[in-house]
């Protein structure tokens, strides 16, 4: 997919141009204080993190004293929906790190295809949901059928909402990208993004085996 | 391209190979029948080390010193500490 840079070095790389020889560079044991993007969008996925946080540890303990009635329904999960999707969100994450490295290189063009592959995912994984919802729905199901049902919906309905949040963030900064808004010393839009996409991909990375999978 | 940034993206395309196969271990672990503590144990370690590799690789906190990276780093072991407790209180 062409000349790109890691995005780990987004911070650092200005400073090394100026002192070191090319030839020198290297790719590690260089810190910095501040992370990839803008400083705001971490601080909102400290708050948002917190409140995933809160609901997945509510859901544990709950489940501990609904042992029989949590073990019993999860069972009826579609366990395959829940792996399709850990697959497809862990993979636009990395066509976004892609994204971000190749802006870092100025190809803004090909950050723009990467990120429209990154939100393709996202529209595959929200597809993959659906048809799961509609599934429970058709069966009568829904958030006050029993406990575990109302977590289940609410938690992970909460996290959908994520994915579309992200994908709208990611479609503003992928046209921008392709009008050439975005170039190698000017790109924190994207990082900004990016950060917030992994931030829902981590959510889910935990989301998964508790919800599907623990038991 | 540097030399070092050639290995970065190497890097990057290992991480999510990684995190492909450590799903699909998750996965096969539940559907081979694996139950109990060392599923909840296991599932939950390959959990964490797949938030570490995301939040480290793909989030670029690797390098990020101060604050950030320990924050997020607290956040996973935190839940998943508190997660194990529940899953595993008798």
């Amino acid at each position: 997919m062409g000349e790109s840079d890691s995005p780990v070095l987004s911070q650092q790389k200005a400073t090394l141009s100026m002192t070191v020889p090319d030839s020198n560079r290297t790719s590690c044991a260089i810190t910095t204080d501040y992370p990839p993007g803008d400083v705001a969008i971490w601080i909102f996925i400290l708050a948002e993190l917190s409140v995933f946080a809160l609901l997945f540890v509510v859901y544990a303990f709950t489940r501990h004293y609904n042992l029989e009635l949590f073990d019993l329904h999860q069972q009826q999960l579609d366990s395959r929906s829940g792996l399709i999707n850990t697959l497809t969100l862990i993979t636009s994450s990395y066509f976004v790190v892609r994204a971000v490295a190749a802006i870092q290189y100025g190809n803004a063009r090909l950050c723009s295809r990467w990120l429209w592959g990154a939100i393709a995912l996202g529209l595959l994984f929200l597809l993959v949901k659906g048809v799961e919802y509609q599934h429970h729905f058709s069966l009568g199901i829904g958030l006050s059928t029993n406990l575990f049902y109302t977590f289940y919906i609410s938690l992970t309905f909460f996290h959908f909402m994520h994915v579309i949040m992200g994908m709208v963030i990611l479609t503003v900064v992928a046209l921008k990208a392709g009008r050439g808004g975005y170039c190698a010393t000017e790109h924190t839009g994207v990082e900004t993004a990016a950060s917030y996409w992994h931030m829902v991909d981590l959510v889910w990375l935990i989301l998964f085996p508790l919800v599907y999978v623990m038991r | 391209m540097q030399k070092g940034d050639h290995e970065l993206l190497l890097t990057s395309t290992i991480t999510w190979l990684l995190l492909l196969a450590l799903t699909l271990v998750t996965y096969a672990a539940a559907q081979l029948g694996v139950e109990g503590k060392w599923l909840i144990l296991g599932v939950l370690a390959i959990a964490l080390i797949k938030g570490k590799l995301i939040i480290d690789r793909f989030m670029g906190l690797r390098w990020v010193g101060s604050f950030w990276r320990p924050m997020l780093d607290l956040y996973l072991f935190t839940v998943g500490g508190l997660i194990a407790t529940a899953f595993l209180l008798p």
